[in-house]
């Protein structure tokens, strides 16, 4: 038995072998006992050519900035910041860039890309407009919403054909 | 001996005084905090604006009032389909009839914004709020769907959203599984202030009409507070001392 | 009489026994999952709605929390007020205590419409809501009855029992108080705005919980074939009736001050004559029975020594209790509020109209659910610790 060598530390040695390998090959593509996952490569608006902050402290800190935000225009109005999620979603908008509705469920979403590569769970979309669609665009899509009822359906079929055009 | 007795003595009636006293202390500052907080409350909304509707059933037909509740569901994007029982309705229509006279009447009916709600009291996470400015909102952040502040509600204002919800509209966030009223379209007052006209007074108020007035009671000049001066104006549920910031003309 | 308890833990391995846990288990288990469901589609596929904005889920917890406040009552009468006769029960007291309240709370949570903030209900605290005191006054019970318990079953720390037993005594009388005071503080509504909910849930309390209390007693004590006396049950009977006859008088009291002036007649003419199902629950489920057909097994002379009755009368109890939780939770949300005085009043939101709810199957589920994790916990505690005396013989005087 004293011979005979632990299966464990073994194990433990592969593991650690293993992880070094996919964190070092992280920089392109992440790999892992499953296959590979391509890095994502959000696309970029094209009516902007930079965004609020620099795209290294956007990708760390983005949400900070959104949850700093989310307190100040709830609770006290300020609605001006160039750090709202309105704002991103204007620039950032799935549904102009490749022509058809894509919304947060949608891996092609601009924010569901990195969320889903990084394993990040949230809730803003369940509340939230997740593409950038005015109040003005949207009256332009649906006339019927300027003159009287539609049902949800209705509204959610229009709203899907007008973003097919 | 003398002192032994003093030392001893004292000892229960000291005790029972300061059992007292403690008790008697706790049944006083109780309800002082209450009255502490509402007070503080009340303060800072004196400070600044507070914003208000006044609302002329007079000068209001049917068909008004039914502008009114589709400019509401346009500017927030809310769906109320006919006989749903779960549909969100952030205003409403509501008839009034007498009915001695038979004299039928309507008016919209909504938050009614008040200085002391008691949506904000009852709710437990403090989602439910009030804004310096008067306004009463939800804040769907932490509103963990509850529905307490539904049941403390005097005006039926508040709705809960039953289903899941997709294509919101940008200015109107709106979730399953929270509540939600009328915000005073608190998105044109952050953006215009005083000169802010919420939705359903814009629908309304065609043709140089005004019969819905938005303002702020707190600045003796402005329009609303001019109008009040001259014709009054009643608070419903007045009783309960609310000190609601819409005010109906002609009931 | 004077000899201490010997206390043992369950140990029947029949297959009663087992298949009693698996189903009370199943049932949990569907309960929630039937929870999830109900997370995942929406409360639209529950009888709630926009008017009556609680349901069977409510009607289920608030019986599971008022009854475990009352199923403590053995424990404090054996430990505040030194009544001995009742020490050989108050581990069990205490136990299903925590139990009835863990179910409860379960359901209280999982009828959230996002459950998944339960991170936000214990961080944001509104101090003025009564629904943040109870939250503090909920987990602080189970905290107090847990340090009580272990307190009452370490001999060392035995003189310690009653210090603690007086701390939860204050504690669930508070904590029942806040319970009825989430409806008595409703200025709003007509059917609640009373200072007399908070006593008549605490006398509720004391009802509910013995009637749960006693019927888990007599289940345990036959799975295990233990030897039970009489003359305990005879005690048991008559608290039993004294609570009943309290919860009937707060009901006759609270309905007399509503008919007295002439505001809230309209109120009362809907629940005691013209609210349907309401009304039928009141008279015939709540009062009839719920109150007096077991005022009259408790008392009837001639089943004073008949087991049977009090288990029938302890089943009508909590049958009465669901059908008054009923009409005071649902009841009290059908009835319209009254914002327009003196008019007649219409409009797409049921003003002015009674309003509807028939409850899903989902929210019943969930409520069997919590109920049935409840008596699950119970039922397994006593099998895990020593907390049911090892007989309970006839006293020698």
């Amino acid at each position: 038995m004293s011979k005979s060598l632990h299966p464990l530390p073994i194990l433990m040695i592969a593991l650690l072998v293993w992880l070094s390998c996919t964190v070092s090959a992280a920089d392109e593509v992440a790999s892992s006992g499953f296959g590979s996952v391509a890095i994502p490569r959000p696309a970029k608006p094209d009516n902007a050519s930079e965004c609020v902050e620099p795209v290294e402290v956007m990708r760390r800190e983005h949400m900070k900035f959104l949850l700093h935000q989310r307190d100040a225009t709830v609770l006290e109005g300020e609605r001006d910041s160039k750090y709202s999620l309105t704002g991103c979603m204007d620039c950032h908008n799935p549904a102009r860039n490749d022509g058809q509705v894509v919304r947060y469920p949608d891996p092609r979403h601009f924010c569901a890309d990195c969320h889903r590569y990084a394993s990040v769970k949230i809730d803003c979309f369940e509340c939230h407009a997740d593409r950038g669609l005015s109040r003005s665009q949207q009256s332009r899509l649906i006339p019927e919403l300027n003159t009287g009822l539609v049902s949800s359906q209705t509204f959610h079929r229009q709203l899907e054909r007008s973003g097919e055009d | 001996m003398k002192t032994e007795l003093e030392r001893v003595e004292p000892r229960p009636a000291r005790r029972r005084f300061l059992q007292g006293a403690a008790a008697l202390a706790s049944t006083l500052i109780a309800p002082g905090v209450l009255l502490y907080i509402s007070s503080h409350a009340t303060e800072t909304a004196t400070k600044s604006p507070r914003w208000g509707l006044l609302i002329d059933t007079n000068a209001m037909s049917e068909a008004d009032v039914d502008a009114c509740v589709q400019a509401c569901k346009r500017e927030h994007g809310w769906q109320s389909r006919a006989g749903s029982k779960t549909d969100a309705q952030w205003i409403r229509k509501v008839g009034l009839s007498d009915p001695q006279s038979g004299h039928r009447r309507f008016l919209p009916m909504m938050c009614q914004h008040c200085e002391n709600p008691p949506c904000v009291d009852v709710c437990p996470t403090g989602a439910s709020f009030k804004r310096a400015d008067g306004i009463v909102l939800v804040n769907r952040h932490i509103c963990i769907g509850c529905r307490y502040c539904m049941m403390a509600c005097p005006y039926k204002a508040r709705s809960f959203i039953h289903e899941p919800l997709q294509d919101q509209l940008p200015v109107a966030p709106r979730g399953k599984g929270t509540v939600e009223s009328c915000t005073l379209c608190v998105h044109r007052i952050d953006r215009d202030g005083a000169d802010a006209v919420p939705a359903c007074a814009e629908a309304v108020n065609q043709g140089g009409r005004s019969a819905i007035v938005f303002g702020d009671l707190n600045d003796s000049d402005s329009e609303i507070v001019k109008r009040l001066r001259k014709h009054g104006g009643t608070k419903l549920r007045a009783d309960m001392g609310l000190n609601p910031a819409l005010r109906y003309q002609g009931l | 009489m004077a000899a201490t308890p010997r206390y043992a833990e369950i140990r029947t391995s029949t297959a009663r026994y087992w298949g009693l846990l698996i189903l009370l288990a199943l049932i949990a288990v569907i309960g929630f999952a039937a929870a999830h469901h109900m997370d995942v589609e929406g409360h639209h596929i529950t009888g709630m709605n926009n008017q009556v904005v609680w349901g069977l889920p409510h009607v289920f917890a608030i019986f599971l929390i008022v009854a475990a406040s009352g199923a403590l009552n053995l424990a404090s009468l054996a430990s505040v007020f030194q009544r001995a006769e009742y020490k050989p029960l108050a581990r069990f007291s205490a136990v299903l205590s925590i139990a009835l309240l863990v179910g409860g709370l379960a359901i209280l949570l999982l009828d959230l419409g996002r459950p998944d903030r339960l991170i936000v209900a214990m961080t944001h605290y509104n101090f003025k809501s009564i629904f943040a005191w109870n939250i503090i006054l909920y987990s602080g019970f189970v905290v107090i009855v847990v340090a009580y318990l272990w307190l009452m079953m370490e001999r060392r720390m035995h003189r310690w029992s009653r210090p603690a037993g007086m701390f939860a005594l204050a504690w669930r009388l508070t904590l029942t108080t806040g319970t009825g005071s989430i409806f008595g503080f409703l200025v709003a509504r007509e059917a609640y705005d009373s200072a007399l909910l908070a006593p008549m849930f605490i006398v509720m309390s004391f009802a509910f919980g013995l009637a749960v209390f006693i019927l888990l007693l007599l289940l345990s004590f036959r799975l295990d074939r233990r030897e039970l006396d009489g003359a305990h049950l005879l005690r048991l009977r008559k608290l039993l009736g004294l609570f009943c006859t309290g919860v009937l008088y707060f009901v006759v009291v609270f309905h007399l001050t509503k008919l007295y002036g002439s505001q809230n007649h309209d109120f009362e003419r809907f629940i005691l004559v013209e609210g349907g199902v309401y009304t039928v629950l009141f008279w015939f489920f709540q009062i009839g029975l719920g109150s007096l057909l077991p005022l009259w097994l408790v008392y009837a002379p001639r089943l004073q020594n008949s087991v049977a009755s009090l288990v029938l009368a302890s089943l009508l109890v909590i049958l009465g209790a669901f059908a008054q939780l009923y009409v005071i939770i649902i009841g009290g949300q059908a009835f319209p509020l009254n914002i327009f005085p003196g008019y007649i009043v219409d409009s797409s939101f049921s003003d002015g109209a009674v309003n509807t709810y028939s409850p899903s199957l989902w929210e019943f589920l969930l409520g069997c659910g919590g109920f049935t994790c409840a008596l699950l916990i119970a039922l397994l505690v006593i099998r895990i610790l020593p907390i049911m005396p090892e007989k309970l013989p006839r006293e020698i005087d």
